[in-house]
């Protein structure tokens, strides 16, 4: 379970010191166990930094963000030890093999490796894995590397899974595998949150969907709800419709930059 | 269940040990280049010391001055008759020092008249000069000689002419001459532990920001000052092993010459480098935190390598500041890093016995600074625009 309330956050502006960049000003939702939720919206609408906020890695300016009902500033362990993040950054050890690369989660997070066994004997089967683990990471291909990724990420069985854009240049068989993966996850109870800015990727798996646009929360619902609340007939129009009537909305002082970061 | 920082202590040691042109890099420069370098410097003092050891000169014209000869001969002097072209053989550096006796010489030479010769050699050739001393040498003596009998013959007193009578007395033992050849040693022991910790640093900070590691590894369940440490811990011993390889070179090396002239000169064996361990290690752990700390701040491996070679530049450079600046050994010395260590290896190598305060003021300072590093590196990471701010 996780949740954000009103969660913002403002970074100093690296082009012009001194002035502050606000890269999420309202972001309120809820993802419940056993659900996919979807974090839908256009580059540089602030999904990335929410995500980084809930997995305790950057320190929200104001608002909270609980999981499992922990607060991320309170008690950032406890809340780590309940998530498995896959990172915008997916950086790997490229002169340790697959197994190594997932050992060394495992064995940060405290497991035995009898249970970090049972973890990659699950991903293997899963992914696909099996001729990817005796070798070194460093040649491995795009759909190669998410694989190991998510194993590692996944390897401690957490009940909150964070995939930040998990799709992102992966070919058509990967995509399959990922999306089975975390069907699998819902099935076994799992509190499912992702963010994505293709629409389709997100109406296809998730139960429900927030949709973000300048870093704040424009609407969210199911896919039938978002349609009904935006009076349109397809879901692409209705994401168009939500998101571009937000950023019309927030003057047109800023409207030359357009949806950038 | 492993502790935190052994797992990454453990991650770190394998993920480099894997590294194989890094390894071959800190195996030509540190664990090979210094034992060679001490090898053939050793090489070239060894052949000084034998051409000045055989008495030996080179003349032009010894027909014409016999007094001369005689006196070379009595003092077993092996006189070798230079080449009709000694002089461009000189100018090339294959002859070192001519004496030329000119036709007139015996004549001049017996009638008191201040007979000449000359002395032909190259001083911008600096292996000619033992040659061209011994040489004057020779007919400085030759001249007291003869210079001496021609008073006693006039009835006078030698004594007069020479007031004061100097006699060496060089207090250098044979080992503080070598020191001069062992300078060597202090230095790569200064620059190797440096060579040794730079790749697992660089790697381990800037190498993690630059391929996205760092973001998700601190995502884990893990309190930063552990991740920092276990890097560290890998950092040091890397440093050490090198260290305390490029060292074993140098008594590998030193041990070549066991039973030749040179020995004595050359005294580095297990004992020195034991002593130099001791000193070695402590140091090796400050090194190692410096270049992760200033590695932090590099967004990409270039961009550490850089940071870390000012590093290198300023330490390697306090030994040189001793060499040349002929400071005298003091207390406070002690306290400043490198120099500190610098001082201590030098009186090892002098053969003098270092004092327990040599040994434990630079290691103490050397650990504090180290464990501060660490500290500030724990402190950095926790900086989102170092974690997040990538190249």
């Amino acid at each position: 379970m996780i949740e954000a309330r009103d969660l913002a956050k403002r970074f100093a502006s690296r082009e012009s010191p001194g002035r502050l960049v606000q890269a999420v000003k309202h972001v309120s939702f809820s993802a419940p166990d056993g659900r996919i939720t979807g974090l839908l919206g256009p580059n540089g609408a602030g999904k990335t930094t929410t995500l980084r906020m809930i997995s305790t890695l950057v320190a929200p300016s104001s608002g909270q963000a609980l999981v499992d009902g922990i607060d991320t500033v309170a008690d950032p362990l406890a809340v780590r030890a309940r998530i498995g993040l896959l990172s915008d950054a997916r950086g790997l050890y490229g002169r340790l093999t697959a197994r190594e690369n997932v050992f060394y989660y495992g064995e940060l997070r405290g497991l035995a490796p009898e249970a970090i066994e049972a973890a990659l004997a699950r991903f293997t089967e899963w992914l696909d894995m099996a001729p990817l683990l005796g070798r070194r990471v460093e040649g491995f291909s795009t759909g190669e590397r998410m694989k190991v990724l998510l194993a590692r990420a996944l390897v401690h069985d957490p009940p909150n899974v964070v995939l930040d854009e998990p799709t992102n240049g992966l070919d058509v068989m990967t995509t399959r595998a990922l999306r089975d993966l975390i069907r699998r996850l819902r099935e076994a109870g799992k509190c499912v949150l992702f963010s994505s800015h293709v629409m389709q990727e997100v109406s296809a798996l998730c139960d429900s969907i927030v949709i973000v646009a300048r870093g704040s929360v424009v609407a969210s619902g199911s896919a039938e709800e978002l349609l009904a609340s935006s009076g349109r007939t397809n879901l692409e129009d209705a994401f168009v419709h939500l998101s571009g009537e937000e950023i019309a909305a927030i003057g047109m002082a800023d409207a030359g930059r357009g949806t950038g970061p | 269940m492993k502790p935190a920082v052994l797992v990454v202590f453990l991650k770190e040691l394998r993920d480099s040990i894997r590294d194989r042109r890094t390894a071959l890099m800190v195996f030509v420069a540190s664990i090979l280049t210094g034992p060679v370098t001490l090898v053939l410097v050793a090489q070239y003092v060894s052949g000084l010391e034998e051409k000045a050891s055989v008495l030996k000169v080179r003349m032009a014209g010894r027909e014409h001055a016999p007094a001369l000869v005689n006196f070379l001969q009595r003092a077993d002097v092996v006189i070798e008759d230079a080449p009709a072209d000694y002089e461009a053989k000189v100018k090339e550096g294959r002859l070192d020092a001519v004496i030329v006796v000119p036709k007139d010489f015996d004549q001049q030479y017996l009638s008191g008249e201040g007979a000449r010769v000359e002395i032909v050699y190259d001083d911008s050739r600096t292996e000619s000069v033992p040659a061209t001393r011994q040489a004057e040498r020779l007919l400085r003596a030759f001249n007291r000689e003869a210079g001496m009998l021609r008073l006693m013959a006039r009835g006078v007193s030698p004594d007069i002419v020479e007031p004061v009578k100097v006699q060496h007395v060089n207090t250098a033992t044979p080992r503080q001459k070598g020191a001069v050849l062992l300078f060597l040693i202090p230095m790569f022991a200064i620059l190797s532990p440096l060579l040794g910790g730079m790749a697992v640093a660089i790697d381990s900070t800037a190498g993690e920001r630059e391929r996205g590691s760092l973001e998700p590894l601190l995502a884990n369940p893990v309190r930063l000052w552990q991740v920092v440490m276990g890097k560290w811990l890998a950092a040091w011993t890397f440093a050490s092993v090198v260290a305390v390889l490029t060292l074993a070179g140098f008594v590998a090396a030193a041990a070549l010459y066991a039973g030749k002239r040179l020995a004595a000169l050359l005294t580095f064996g297990p004992p020195e480098l034991v002593h130099f361990v001791v000193l070695i290690v402590p140091f090796a752990a400050m090194t190692s935190g410096l270049q992760m700390l200033i590695c932090t701040y590099g967004r990409s491996y270039r961009e550490a390598q850089t940071y870390v070679s000012y590093l290198t530049t300023l330490v390697t450079f306090v030994p040189l500041i001793v060499m040349f600046s002929g400071l005298k050994d003091a207390m406070w010395q002690l306290l400043v890093p490198v120099l500190g260590q610098q001082v201590v290896f030098a009186r090892i190598v002098r053969g003098d016995v270092p004092t327990a305060n040599d040994y434990v003021i630079p290691s103490v300072i050397a650990l504090a600074i180290a464990l501060a590093c660490v500290a500030a590196v724990a402190r950095l990471l926790r900086e989102e625009r170092i974690v997040f701010g990538r190249g």
